[in-house]
């Protein structure tokens, strides 16, 4: 993408009034999207974006310029803004550029960008009908197909040169039911680091059938229970309680800044014995991996939580420097336009011994949480909240009538401490995880797992 | 560099006889400095640019778009949406506006701040840390304390006749204070825009941010019961934000708005008047015309209570026999416009805060709310979200109370506000929401 040349003059210039580093993130994104809605294929659309970023770190203060065009002036010119904004005395090189080789590469088997717009046109309209034809009650579909091929470039003053290409297919459906004066609502959105063997995978009608499902059954459903009880999450839902409630806190820029309720807790035993988690950026094909960081430094498996005690953190590039630690390969970004920070990538908890319907079945009395839509936490206090998307109410150990409008809120270490069930099947999903106003895919899995109480937020009795 | 509205003509300049096009610009400036334990955390800078186009015939519609075109890729961008417009429906609402002058609005850019060097920015983000950890002994410091800015520009060119422009200047600033005490951590957040850096209340937001925190040391989490809420201007805000979709005609349209069929019907307590305004100066999404170039407006929503209209973009005013309202927005120049707020508000009533707490009772008053984006769902109006607050006693703010959720349905929300008080705030969200502090008078706060 960018000579050698141009980039080993671009981090002296980024280095010219002092730092102890700097780099250079370059990409090129190319997209194409594909809107279906109210049966119309409204919009077809294609884009490049591109830019670079210049980074420098001096002292405690980090120096950020970026620019949309690839060319040396520009370039320079964003190199100089990161240098004017720091003033350091620290010595400073541009070592010669090696080339570390993937450990694991994320290959799309059917490049998505080659194939003919009229099959993706297919794709939208195949998942349209499917969901229309599955109940009288859908009353509303939008179907979006969207893949992207981003192209990255990262080199530092200390030597490293890292090229990666990740190729990205999704797949959306959200669905309207109706039934007298009661709306409500389905959502299903496969997705993948990689190409159109997604849709082999998940057929667009089959998304769309599950998107209808969800909405339709939630016809049926009665106002969610309020007040404290037993809570049993579906296959994959445990993934995002686990994502938002504690992910967030054991990311080094969160304990950094004293804002986490895990800092200074590795080696303490903070979750029932039940609770093992990681983060792992290298799965293949998962929606938050790479081979690489957008800081250059390798995918890695990391260990969060050993049998319910606390053994990992998640660390980037500054952070790991700061605390003394080695970074985890968690340092992230939107864009070219943002700042790395460290974020989670693919987090999970793993599977149990026990089986999933005597995980019900032993529920007396509860809600089921069959899909969590998204959540969201203050890492400070390690209190969250969740949408619950699709539920139901535990009554005698059965699964019975659905229930709408229901969140579950709570506090992160109280919940894994009262992590009592976990299941040996397993799930996971993609979503889109903000913080610091950068979106970046992530992946969340678990399997069924039972919190013995958590406060449901519902307006029913 | 390219003059923008130049590079909007080059874009179009190849339409061909029996097609529409159109190009969109923008262009932004921007700078962020984050302050952290009284030295600069990060700073950062950027220049960028992007164009987008629009091409339209048989009423199909196709898009195409890149970052920093040079103007010969800025053409070619024409060629790609024309192809993709072939695999798209015809519709005849497709379409794009005719042109039509649009009054600038005084004072939206101002180019002392466009001007404004680095050191000054600096400064305000170092000294809202210090007066914020200043403020209150339990607030030692901050998550975050940041200032940013932008310099945007937008150029607008169509073949129906329209060439446009205009520029615009923006700050804010926002601050995260940590307020500790026993081993126990607060949150309290307070964040602040304006059209030059002299506007910015930093000093105010910096208090603020601690108190909020400070004031909810020692929180408890409240019993399961239905009672008045007092959602404060942040908190109102983010439900406001949940209903826009819903006043978009587009969503009317598709059957995902829960007030289709509504309008001239009672859809809130008569206190209650929904305004979107466009040219409202203070606002911060101001604008001489939307995404498409048409002149932006002052659209009444809901007047005392009764459903009156909903936004509209070019598209969606074809499709409903409608004018456009001036709603046409783009989240960038990447995409096409969809139909979303400017300024949206709820107008503001005359009760001061103390009148609010006074008249409420036994209550509970909502600072934050959290998990509205998962917890809301605006196609059914029901919601359930994650709150901080205070209860409210007496006629004054007494204990902090902690994860507890508040439940109900937009309108059952906006049926039972009993007062509204005078303090209109905006904040950021899908162009820009103002909310004064409501007086709920029943709702599902869970807790134990």
């Amino acid at each position: 993408m960018l000579e050698e040349s141009l980039v080993r003059d671009v981090l002296r210039a980024a280095l010219a009034s002092g730092g102890r580093y700097a780099e250079v993130f370059a990409e090129e994104r190319r997209s194409t999207s594909l809107r279906l809605d109210d049966r119309r294929v409204e919009e077809l659309s294609t884009g490049i974006d591109r830019g670079a970023g210049v980074r420098v770190v001096a002292g405690q203060t980090t120096a950020y310029a970026h620019s949309n065009r690839l060319d040396r002036d520009a370039l320079l010119q964003a190199a100089r803004a990161a240098a004017a904004a720091v003033s350091g005395g620290d010595p400073f090189t541009v070592l010669d550029f090696t080339r570390p080789e993937a450990e694991i590469v994320h290959r799309a088997e059917e490049v998505a960008d080659g194939i003919p717009r009229d099959i993706k046109v297919a794709w939208v309209q195949e998942a349209d009908d499917a969901a229309r034809s599955y109940a009288g009650e859908v009353h509303q579909v939008g179907v979006s197909y969207g893949d992207s091929v981003q192209r990255l470039l990262i080199a530092t003053s200390d030597g490293r040169w890292v090229e990666e290409e990740r190729p990205r297919v999704r797949l959306i459906v959200s669905v309207v039911a109706t039934r007298d004066a009661v709306r409500q609502t389905g959502f299903e959105g496969p997705a993948a680091l990689g190409g159109a063997e997604l849709l082999r995978e998940h057929p667009p009608a089959d998304i769309a059938r599950r998107a209808a499902t969800q909405a339709v059954t939630m016809l049926d459903g009665i106002p969610a229970p309020a007040g404290e009880m037993p809570v049993v999450i579906g296959p994959a839902g445990g993934g995002v309680l686990f994502h938002e409630a504690c992910g967030h806190g054991l990311e080094a820029d969160t304990m950094g800044k004293g804002a986490s309720v895990y800092r200074g807790r590795r080696g303490e035993r903070l979750g029932s014995p039940l609770v093992n988690g990681v983060d792992d950026a290298t799965v293949p094909g998962g929606w938050g991996s790479f081979s690489f960081d957008d800081e250059g430094s390798p995918a890695t498996r990391t260990e969060l939580f050993r049998e319910g005690e606390l053994v990992g953190f998640l660390y980037d590039r500054y952070w790991s420097e700061r605390d003394g630690e080695s970074s985890t390969g968690n340092g992230r970004r939107q864009s070219y336009a943002h700042l790395p920070i460290p974020r989670m990538t693919n987090t999970s908890i793993l599977p149990g011994a026990a089986d999933p319907e005597a995980v019900v079945s032993d529920t007396p009395r509860g809600l089921y949480a069959k899909l969590l839509g998204g959540g969201q936490v203050n890492p400070a206090t390690g209190e969250f909240v969740f949408g619950v998307t699709e539920a139901y109410l535990i009554e005698e150990g059965r699964i019975t009538t659905p229930v709408r409008g229901a969140n579950l809120v709570g506090n992160g270490i109280e919940i894994l401490k009262a992590v009592d069930a976990v299941a040996s099947d397993f799930d996971s999903r993609p979503g889109t995880c903000g913080k610091d106003g950068q979106g970046v895919p992530v992946g969340t899995g678990s399997p069924t797992l039972r919190i013995a109480g958590m406060t449901v937020g519902g307006t029913g009795g | 560099m390219a003059d923008l509205l130049d590079l909007c003509r080059t874009a179009i300049a190849g339409a061909r006889d029996g097609e529409q096009a159109e190009a969109y610009a923008e262009e932004t400036r921007q700078t962020m400095v984050r302050a952290r334990d009284r030295e600069v955390d990060s700073f950062s800078s950027s220049e960028s640019r992007g164009v987008g186009v629009r091409v339209l015939f048989d009423g199909r519609l196709g898009y195409a778009w890149a970052a920093d075109p040079e103007p010969a890729e800025a053409a070619e961008l024409l060629e790609a949406a024309r192809d993709n417009a072939a695999f798209a429906t015809p519709d005849e609402a497709n379409g794009l506006p005719q042109a039509a002058e649009a009054d600038p609005i005084p004072g939206l850019f101002r180019e002392v701040q466009a001007d404004l060097g680095p050191d000054r920015k600096v400064s305000l983000a170092l000294d809202l840390e210090r007066v914020t950890t200043e403020a209150d002994p339990s607030v030692r410091r901050v998550e975050e304390a940041i200032y940013g800015d932008a310099v945007s520009r937008i150029a607008v060119a169509s073949t129906p006749g329209l060439a446009a422009e205009y520029a615009g200047t923006d700050c804010w600033c926002m601050v995260l204070a940590l307020a500790e005490q026993d081993g126990e951590t607060q949150t309290g957040h307070a964040f602040r825009v304006g059209r030059e850096i002299d506007e910015l209340d930093w000093e105010e937001a910096a208090r603020e941010a601690a108190e909020r925190g400070a004031r909810m040391l020692g929180a408890i989490k409240p019993k399961t019961e239905r009672l008045p809420v007092i959602l404060d201007p942040w908190a109102a805000s983010s439900f406001l934000g949940v209903l826009a979709g819903s006043l978009s005609a587009e969503e009317v349209q598709k059957g995902r708005s829960l007030l289709a069929d509504r309008v001239g019907e009672e859809v809130g307590s008569s206190l209650i008047s929904l305004v979107d305004d466009g040219r409202l100066t203070e606002g911060p999404a101001a604008a001489p015309f939307d995404d498409e170039g048409v002149p932006t407006a002052r659209t009444v929503l809901v007047e005392r209570g009764v459903l009156r209209s909903f936004l509209h973009n070019t598209e969606t005013a074809r499709r409903g026999g409608a004018a456009s309202t001036g709603n046409a927005r783009r989240s960038s120049y990447r995409g096409v416009p969809g139909v979303a707020p400017s300024n949206l508000l709820v107008e503001a009533g005359s009760a001061s805060p103390e009148e609010l707490l006074g008249r409420a009772g036994r209550s509970v008053y909502v600072q934050e709310v959290t998990g509205v984006h998962s917890g809301a769902n605006p196609v059914s109006g029901e919601f359930s979200v994650g709150a901080t607050g205070l209860r409210v006693e007496g006629g004054t703010l007494a204990e902090p109370l902690r994860e507890m959720t508040v439940a109900s349905t937009l309108l059952d929300m906006l049926t039972a506000v009993t007062a509204i008080g005078a303090d209109l705030r905006f904040f950021p969200g899908g162009g820009a929401i103002g909310t004064p502090t409501l007086l709920v008078g029943e709702m599902t706060v869970a807790g134990r």
